[in-house]
C-alpha cells in the first residue's frame, strides 16, 4: 500500500511524530491537489491505522496518535485556505500571530457589508440580503483566487509570502461575513 | 485466541437491548416473550438493616411501578453525566427523588440511601450481561455501548463508567445515529462482495459472512458508488441527527447535532402537564403523591402511543373519593401539544445539513430511528425539512442494538474491510483570560483528533497552573460545560514564564477527551490531576467498579471470577482442539509452548484470586496463540477451497 504508516504485511504501525501532513499521506507539498485522490489515499492509510482494527494489541497508543495526525492532516489539505495556510507555515512564515496586515480596503469593505447585512436583516429584505451574499461570494471567490496565485508561488521571496499572509488574513473576513448569512 | 464475542448493547432511555453478530448475522437476544427489549426500569426494595437490597429489573419493575411509584426508577439515562440545572424541568415530573451530589452531579435517593445514575444503568447492563451469557452459553467479558451522538464527555464517561461497574470491558462507545446506519448500509448493501448471502426481506438486516482473516485488507480502490444520508434519531429521552456518507466500505459520518433531553418523555410531560392543569381546575387538586404521579406519567405514555394509531384517545383518572376525572384528547389536541418540542429538532437538522455543507436534495434518504418517530407528527416534520417522504422501514426499537453488534464484530476483527468515521459533536477548548471560549477542536472534527496548547507560569515559583476545559459552541466559558478543572501540578519552582508545558488534547475514537502533558524543557510527563464536572472522579469510577450496587442477587467480584474462569475453560479448550487438528502445521517449538501455556494458564486459574492478573494473563494467552489461530483459518479455508 506505500504508507510510510504501517507494514503492509503485518500491519504493525510505525509513530510519525516528525512527518508533516504531506509526506502523512504522500503528497509534494505544492497549493495544485488533486482532492479525489487525497481523499482515496487518506481513507486507504486511515484503513491502515484506524483503532477499529487496532483496538487490542500494543499498537492501539500509536494507532490513536497516527489517526489523530491523519485525521488532522486531510482536514488542512482538503480545505485550499488551509492548505495554503499550512504550505506558507512550511515555507517559513510569516505566522498570523505576528503579521496581522491585510490587503488594501478590505476592513472598509467589510464593514460597510456587515452594516448592509445587518440592515437588510433587520428589515427582513431578501433581496438586498441575496444581493449582499452574492457580493461576499464573489469576495471571497477572488480572494481564494489570489491566495493561488500566491501560493503557487511558494517558498517565494519574502514579498510573495507577506502579501500570501495579507491575503489570507483578509479572506477571514469575508468567512465570518458568509457564516453570519 | 480471538473468536471472543463481543456484544452491542443498546442502553436506552426506555428501553435497553443486547445484540451480537454470528456468521449468520446479527442477532437480537430477547426474551422467554420473544421480545428485545428490556424496560429501562428498575426497582429497589431497601432490605432491613445491614442487609442488601432487592433489585427487580426491566417488565416486573415497570409493571409496579405504580404501587411502588418512590423506589422504581426510569429514565435514568437523562440523568447520568448531568448537573442539578440540567434536570431542574423534568423534577415536577418524577416520582423518586433525585438530589445533588458532589461536584454537581446527580444521585437518586430511595429511602434514605443514595445511587449514581452510574450504578443505577450498571444493573440494567448487568441484565442484559446475564441475559447474553445465557443465550450464548459462554462468558462474555466485552461490549460496545451506544450513546446519543450528541451525548458531551461527561456523559460518555459516566456511561462507560456504569459498564465496568457491570463488570463489561467497554471496547467501544459508539454513537447511535452511526450504529442505525450501519445497520442500515450493511442490510441494505445493493452489491454484496461475491461471497456473501444477504437477506432482503424488509426491516431486517444481514451481514456477509465473515471475510478470511489472512485476505490483505484495504478499502476498494475504484471510486465506491455512495450515498449520503441523514438519520434522524429521536428516543424516549434524546434526539440526534447525523448525516453520513455511505460507501461500500466506508462509512463517514460528516456531521452531527441534535439535543440530549428531548424526546418521547417530554412528549408525555406535555400531555401530564395538560391534565395536572386540568384536574386542578376542575378539582381544586394537586397532583403531588408519587403513584397519582406515577400513574398519570404511565398513563400518558399510553394515550400517546395511541395516538399514534388512532384519532383520539380517552383518558380516565380515579381521583378518590368517588371523583373521577374524564376527558376525550384528539391527535390535533395532542399535535398542538408537542408541535413546539417537534420543532426544535428542525434547528438541529438545518445546523447538520450547513456543517456537512450540504442541501435537502444531496441526501439519499431520511432514516428515522427511536421509538418516538412513530408519532405521525413526528414523521410530517422530517418530511417537511429534507423534502422527502422519510426511510421508514428500520425497526426503530432494534435497529441501533443490531448496528452496535455489527460494530462490536468490526472491532472483534471479523469485517476487516470496513472503515467507521465518526465525529466528535461539540467543539473543545479552554476558558481563556476574560472567561471566553478559546476553541481547539471543532465541532463535527472526524475522530481520533487531537490539539496541543503551551501553558506556563505567571508568579515566580509557581508550582502549579490551573485551567478549566470546556464543550459547546457558545463564545463565553459560563455558557459552555466545564468538563472540570485541570490542574498542572508538580512544577519546579523556577522564576514566572520559564516553565514550558505543552497539554495534549486528544479525542479518541469514542469520543472521548484524554489529556496529558509534558514539560518540554525536560521532555517529561508532567503531573495532571482532573476534577470532573458532572462525573465521578476515578477513585469511584473504581470503587463503584469494585462494589457496583451491593445488591443481593449480584455479587460483581465472584461473578467476574466466575466469568474469567469460564473463558480460561473455554479458551484453552478451543486452543486444544485447534492444536489437535493443526498442531502438525506448527514448528515442534512453538506448538510445545502453547501446549505448556495451556497448562499454566489453567494452573494459575484455579490458584490466584487476583482477578486483574488473571484477565491479563487471559489476555497474553489470547497474543500469545494469535497465530496459531491464523493458521487454523487459513487451514479451513484450504479445506473449503477443496472440496467442491
Amino acid at each position: 500500500m506505500d504508507s510510510p504508516l504501517f507494514c503492509d504485511h503485518c500491519r504493525s504501525l510505525y509513530p510519525a511524530e516528525g512527518l508533516n501532513h504531506f509526506e502523512l499521506l504522500g503528497f509534494p507539498p505544492a497549493f495544485d491537489i488533486d482532492l479525489a485522490a487525497l481523499r482515496q489515499k487518506y481513507l486507504q492509510v486511515s484503513h491502515g491505522v484506524h483503532p477499529d482494527h487496532h483496538g487490542d494489541s500494543a499498537d492501539s497508543a500509536t494507532s490513536l496518535r497516527l489517526s489523530a495526525q491523519l485525521n488532522e492532516a486531510h482536514r488542512v489539505l482538503a480545505d485550499p485556505v488551509l492548505r495554503a495556510e499550512y504550505l506558507l507555515e512550511l515555507s517559513g512564515g510569516p505566522a498570523a500571530s505576528s503579521d496581522k496586515s491585510v490587503l488594501d480596503g478590505v476592513l472598509a469593505i467589510a464593514l460597510t457589508l456587515r452594516e448592509e447585512i445587518g440592515d437588510a436583516q433587520a428589515a427582513q429584505d431578501r433581496a438586498a440580503l441575496a444581493a449582499c451574499a452574492t457580493r461576499v461570494r464573489q469576495l471571497h471567490e477572488t480572494t481564494l483566487h489570489q491566495i493561488g496565485e500566491l501560493a503557487r508561488q511558494l517558498p517565494g521571496d519574502p514579498e510573495v509570502r507577506r502579501q500570501l499572509r495579507a491575503t489570507l488574513n483578509s479572506i477571514k473576513y469575508y468567512q465570518k461575513l458568509l457564516g453570519e448569512l | 485466541m480471538t473468536d471472543e464475542i463481543i456484544v452491542g448493547i443498546d442502553l436506552g432511555t426506555t428501553f435497553s437491548l443486547v445484540a451480537y453478530v454470528d456468521e449468520a448475522g446479527p442477532h437480537i437476544i430477547r426474551d422467554e416473550h420473544g421480545d428485545g427489549r428490556l424496560p429501562s426500569v428498575i426497582g429497589i426494595t431497601p432490605g432491613a438493616e445491614g442487609t442488601k437490597p432487592q433489585v427487580t429489573i426491566g417488565w416486573p419493575a415497570r409493571e409496579h411501578a405504580v404501587e411502588n411509584a418512590r423506589t422504581t426508577v426510569y429514565s435514568v439515562k437523562r440523568l447520568i453525566g448531568k448537573g442539578w440545572e440540567d434536570i431542574r424541568r423534568d423534577l415536577p415530573f418524577l416520582s423518586y427523588a433525585v438530589a445533588s451530589g458532589p461536584r454537581d452531579t446527580l444521585q437518586v435517593e430511595i429511602e434514605g440511601r443514595r445511587y449514581t445514575p452510574e450504578e443505577i444503568s450498571a444493573t440494567i447492563l448487568r441484565a442484559l450481561h446475564d441475559r447474553a451469557e445465557k443465550h450464548l452459553g459462554r462468558p462474555v467479558r466485552k461490549a460496545v455501548i451506544t450513546v446519543p451522538a450528541y451525548f458531551d464527555d461527561a456523559q460518555r464517561q459516566a456511561t462507560r463508567a456504569a459498564g465496568a461497574a457491570a463488570g463489561l470491558e467497554v471496547v467501544r462507545i459508539v454513537n447511535e445515529p452511526t450504529a442505525a446506519a450501519l445497520a442500515y448500509g450493511i442490510g441494505l448493501r445493493t452489491k454484496p462482495p461475491s461471497h456473501t448471502t444477504v437477506t432482503t426481506e424488509p426491516g431486517r438486516v444481514s451481514l456477509p459472512t465473515p471475510a478470511c482473516a489472512t485476505t490483505s485488507a484495504g478499502p476498494e480502490t475504484q471510486a465506491a458508488p455512495g450515498e449520503t444520508v441523514a438519520v434522524y434519531d429521536l428516543g424516549g429521552g434524546t434526539f440526534d441527527i447525523s448525516i453520513l456518507r455511505l460507501e461500500a466500505d466506508v462509512f463517514q459520518v460528516l456531521s452531527t447535532a441534535g439535543d440530549t433531553h428531548l424526546g418521547g418523555d417530554d412528549f408525555d410531560y406535555a400531555i401530564v402537564q395538560l391534565v395536572t392543569q386540568e384536574v386542578h381546575d376542575q378539582f381544586g387538586v394537586s397532583i403531588t403523591a408519587p403513584s397519582t404521579k406515577q400513574a398519570l406519567r404511565s398513563l400518558a405514555e399510553a394515550v400517546k402511543i395511541r395516538l399514534s394509531e388512532q384519532t383520539q384517545a380517552d383518558i380516565e383518572l380515579d381521583l378518590g373519593r368517588g371523583r373521577a376525572y374524564r376527558r376525550t384528547i384528539t391527535r390535533d389536541e395532542f399535535e398542538k401539544l408537542i408541535a413546539p418540542l417537534v420543532e426544535r429538532t428542525r434547528s438541529s437538522c438545518e445546523q447538520a445539513l450547513r456543517d456537512a455543507k450540504l442541501t435537502p436534495a444531496d441526501l439519499a434518504q431520511a432514516i428515522l430511528v427511536g421509538g418516538s418517530t412513530r408519532i405521525p407528527l413526528v414523521r410530517r416534520r422530517v418530511g417537511e425539512i429534507f423534502g422527502r417522504a422519510p426511510y421508514t422501514a428500520l425497526n426503530p426499537d432494534e435497529v441501533v442494538a443490531i448496528g452496535a453488534a455489527i460494530q462490536a464484530s468490526i472491532l472483534s476483527g471479523r469485517q476487516p474491510d470496513m472503515l467507521l468515521l465518526d465525529v466528535t459533536p461539540l467543539s473543545l477548548g479552554i476558558e481563556t483570560m476574560g472567561g471566553a471560549m478559546g476553541k481547539l477542536i471543532m465541532r463535527n472534527a472526524t475522530i481520533p483528533c487531537r490539539a496541543t496548547e503551551k501553558f506556563t507560569t505567571f508568579v515566580d515559583g509557581q508550582t502549579a497552573i490551573k485551567f478549566n476545559v470546556l464543550q459547546g459552541e457558545r463564545e463565553l466559558a459560563a455558557d459552555c460545560r466545564s468538563l472540570g478543572e485541570f490542574i498542572l501540578d508538580g512544577l519546579p519552582p523556577m522564576p514566572a514564564g520559564m516553565p514550558k508545558i505543552e497539554v495534549e488534547f486528544l479525542i479518541d475514537a469514542n469520543g472521548i477527551l484524554n489529556v496529558s502533558a509534558t514539560e518540554l524543557r525536560s521532555g517529561k510527563q508532567a503531573g495532571i490531576q482532573i476534577i470532573p464536572n458532572h462525573g465521578l472522579t476515578r477513585d469511584e469510577v473504581q470503587r463503584i467498579t469494585r462494589a457496583s450496587i451491593e445488591f443481593a442477587q449480584t455479587d460483581i467480584d465472584a461473578h467476574r471470577r466466575i466469568d474469567l474462569r469460564n473463558q480460561v475453560e473455554f479458551d484453552t479448550h478451543k486452543t486444544e482442539q485447534m492444536l489437535a487438528k493443526v498442531g502438525h502445521l506448527l514448528d515442534p517449538q512453538e506448538r510445545a509452548r502453547i501446549e505448556s501455556d495451556i497448562a499454566n494458564l489453567r494452573k494459575f486459574a484455579q490458584e490466584t484470586d487476583n482477578l486483574d492478573e488473571l484477565y491479563r494473563a487471559l489476555t497474553a494467552f489470547g497474543h500469545s496463540t494469535l497465530h496459531l489461530a491464523e493458521v487454523g483459518i487459513r487451514e479451513a479455508l484450504v479445506q473449503r477451497d477443496k472440496t467442491p
